[in-house]
C-alpha cells in the first residue's frame, strides 16, 4: 500500500516531457511570486505591530518583538527575496529551504497579533517542499517530481485532518445549519468592521433563509474535504481538486472568505497542463 | 539509494517533524497544520467594531450594551486606513491584561488615525441560542481620543 502511494505522489517510471518542465517552472513563478507578495505586504505592515497578543510557531520559543522595530521586517522581506532568486536560478541548492526559513519568521511576526491567516498555509507549504526537494536531490528531474509530491502529500493530508478535527470537535452534527448561520453572522460583524457597512449578499440571504440549504452546504464541505487525501492518487486527482476548488468558491459566497492561494494551487495540481503544453509545443520528448 | 527510496525516506523525515510540530502547538506550526479553524461549531465568537466618535460629548460615552442600530458615532471602516479587522478583533479578544504596553499597541496600530479622532471599539459578541436564534450583542470596550485610552471600567489595566 505504501509502495504504491510512493509511486503515485514522486512516479518514478514515468518519462519527462519538456511539457513537464516547463509547467514546473511556471507552477515556481506562481508560488515564489506569492511567497514574495505575502512577504513584503507583511514587511510593510509589521512595524505598525507593537506587542505579541498571541505567539506563534517559533515565536512560542523565542521573542519575536525585536521584528517590529528598525524596519527587520522589510530586511527580511529583501532577504527572501535574494533567497527566492537563488533558489529559481539555481545558483545555490539551500535558497528555497533559506526562503521558507525567512518566510516563516516574516508569519509569526505578521500574525503575532493572533489570526491564522488561511491562505498562507499552501504558499510556506510550497516553499517548504522546493527547499526539501533541491537540498535532498541533486538531479533536476527528481527534484521537480519530489517538491510536487510532497506538495500533493500534505495539502490531501491537510484537507482530510481539517474534516477529521472537525468530527472529533463538533461530532457529525458539525453540519447543522445553525452553525453556517453563526459564521455568517461573524463574517457580517468583520465586513462591517472592514468597510463601515453591513453587506448581506443575495445569497447568504439564501442560505440564513433556507436551513436545508445551510445544512446541505456545510455536508458537501465536510465529505469533500474528508476525501482530501484522494489527490494522492492521480486517478482521483482532477475530481477531488475540483470538488475542492468548488467548496472554496461556495465559502467564499457564504462567507466571503477568499482562498485565492489555495484556487490557485489547486487549479495548477488538478488538472494535466504539462501535457496541453506538450500538445501545443507538438511532442513529448523528454526534456 | 534509488529516487524512490529516497523520496520515501525524505517524505517520511518530514512527516515526523510535521507530527511532532503540530500535536505540540495546538494543531499548527506555520506552515504545517491540521487545519482545526472551523472545527469547534456553534460555539461564542467575539469580533471588534470601531466607531469615529468625535462628534460625540465624552459624557455621552456610555458602557451600556446596545444593539447594532443604536451604536454611537459614525462607521470607521478600517480597511481604507491599512488596518486589517483581524488584528482589531485579536486585542479585544485575546487580551487578558490590558497592560500599557498593550494598549500603547493597540494606539500603534491606528498610529494617525487617532491624530484628530476620537474612536470607540465595541466588542461584539455571538451566541447561538435556542431554535438556532443568533444573539448579537455590541458592548463599547475602549476609547481612544488623540491623547489618551479609556478601557472599559471591568476591564483589568
Amino acid at each position: 500500500m505504501m509502495q504504491k502511494v510512493m509511486h503515485m505522489l514522486f512516479q518514478p517510471d514515468r518519462v519527462e516531457t519538456r511539457g513537464e518542465i516547463l509547467f514546473f517552472r511556471i507552477f515556481e513563478v506562481v508560488m515564489v511570486g506569492w511567497a514574495l507578495w505575502f512577504g513584503w505586504e507583511w514587511g510593510r505592515y509589521i512595524p505598525n505591530i507593537a506587542d505579541v497578543v498571541l505567539p506563534l510557531g517559533i515565536a512560542r520559543f523565542v521573542d519575536i518583538s525585536f521584528m517590529f522595530d528598525h524596519n527587520l521586517s522589510i530586511v527580511n522581506a529583501g532577504l527572501m527575496t535574494a533567497a527566492a532568486l537563488v533558489g529559481f536560478f539555481r545558483l545555490h541548492r539551500s535558497g528555497y529551504l533559506m526562503l521558507a526559513l525567512f518566510f516563516h519568521l516574516q508569519y509569526v511576526s505578521r500574525y503575532s497579533l493572533g489570526e491564522i491567516s488561511h491562505g498562507s498555509n499552501v504558499v510556506g507549504l510550497t516553499a517548504v517542499a522546493l527547499g526539501l526537494a533541491y537540498v535532498a536531490f541533486r538531479e533536476e528531474k527528481h527534484s521537480r517530481r519530489f517538491a510536487l509530491g510532497v506538495i500533493i502529500f500534505f495539502l490531501g493530508l491537510g484537507y482530510t485532518t481539517a474534516a477529521m478535527s472537525k468530527l472529533i470537535a463538533s461530532g457529525p452534527l458539525w453540519v447543522d445549519g445553525g452553525h453556517m448561520w453563526m459564521w455568517i453572522q461573524e463574517r457580517t460583524v468583520d465586513v462591517f468592521s472592514k468597510s463601515g457597512v453591513v453587506n448581506i449578499n443575495s445569497f447568504q440571504q439564501l442560505v440564513l433563509d433556507q436551513y436545508p440549504l445551510a445544512t446541505a452546504i456545510l455536508t458537501f464541505g465536510l465529505l469533500t474535504e474528508l476525501v482530501g487525501v484522494l489527490i494522492w492518487s492521480p486517478r482521483f486527482r482532477p475530481w477531488v481538486m475540483t470538488l475542492l476548488i468548488a467548496m472554496h468558491v461556495g465559502i467564499f459566497m457564504s462567507m466571503q472568505i477568499n482562498f485565492p492561494a489555495n484556487n490557485a494551487i489547486l487549479f495548477l495540481l488538478a488538472y494535466p497542463w504539462a501535457d496541453v503544453i506538450d500538445r501545443v509545443l507538438g511532442s513529448s520528448a523528454p526534456g | 539509494m534509488t529516487y524512490l527510496n529516497r523520496a520515501k525516506k525524505w517524505l517520511l523525515g518530514t512527516f515526523l517533524v510535521y507530527a511532532v510540530l503540530v500535536s505540540t502547538n495546538l494543531g499548527e506550526f506555520w506552515p504545517f497544520s491540521i487545519y482545526p479553524m472551523f472545527s469547534q461549531a456553534g460555539n461564542p465568537w467575539v469580533r471588534a467594531v470601531v466607531r469615529d466618535v468625535s462628534d460625540a460629548e465624552a459624557v455621552a460615552i456610555s458602557w451600556e450594551p446596545a444593539s447594532r442600530d443604536e451604536l454611537l458615532g459614525a462607521p470607521f471602516a478600517v480597511e481604507p486606513t491599512g488596518i486589517n479587522q483581524n488584528d482589531v478583533a485579536n486585542f479585544v479578544s485575546k487580551s487578558r491584561d490590558w497592560t500599557p504596553r498593550r494598549t500603547e499597541a493597540l494606539r500603534k496600530l491606528f498610529h494617525t488615525n487617532l491624530a484628530e479622532r476620537t474612536l470607540l471599539i465595541y466588542r461584539v459578541t455571538g451566541e447561538l441560542g435556542e431554535n438556532r436564534s443568533i444573539s448579537v450583542r455590541y458592548e463599547p470596550y475602549i476609547v481612544m481620543t488623540p491623547d489618551t485610552t479609556i478601557l472599559h471600567p471591568e476591564v483589568t489595566p
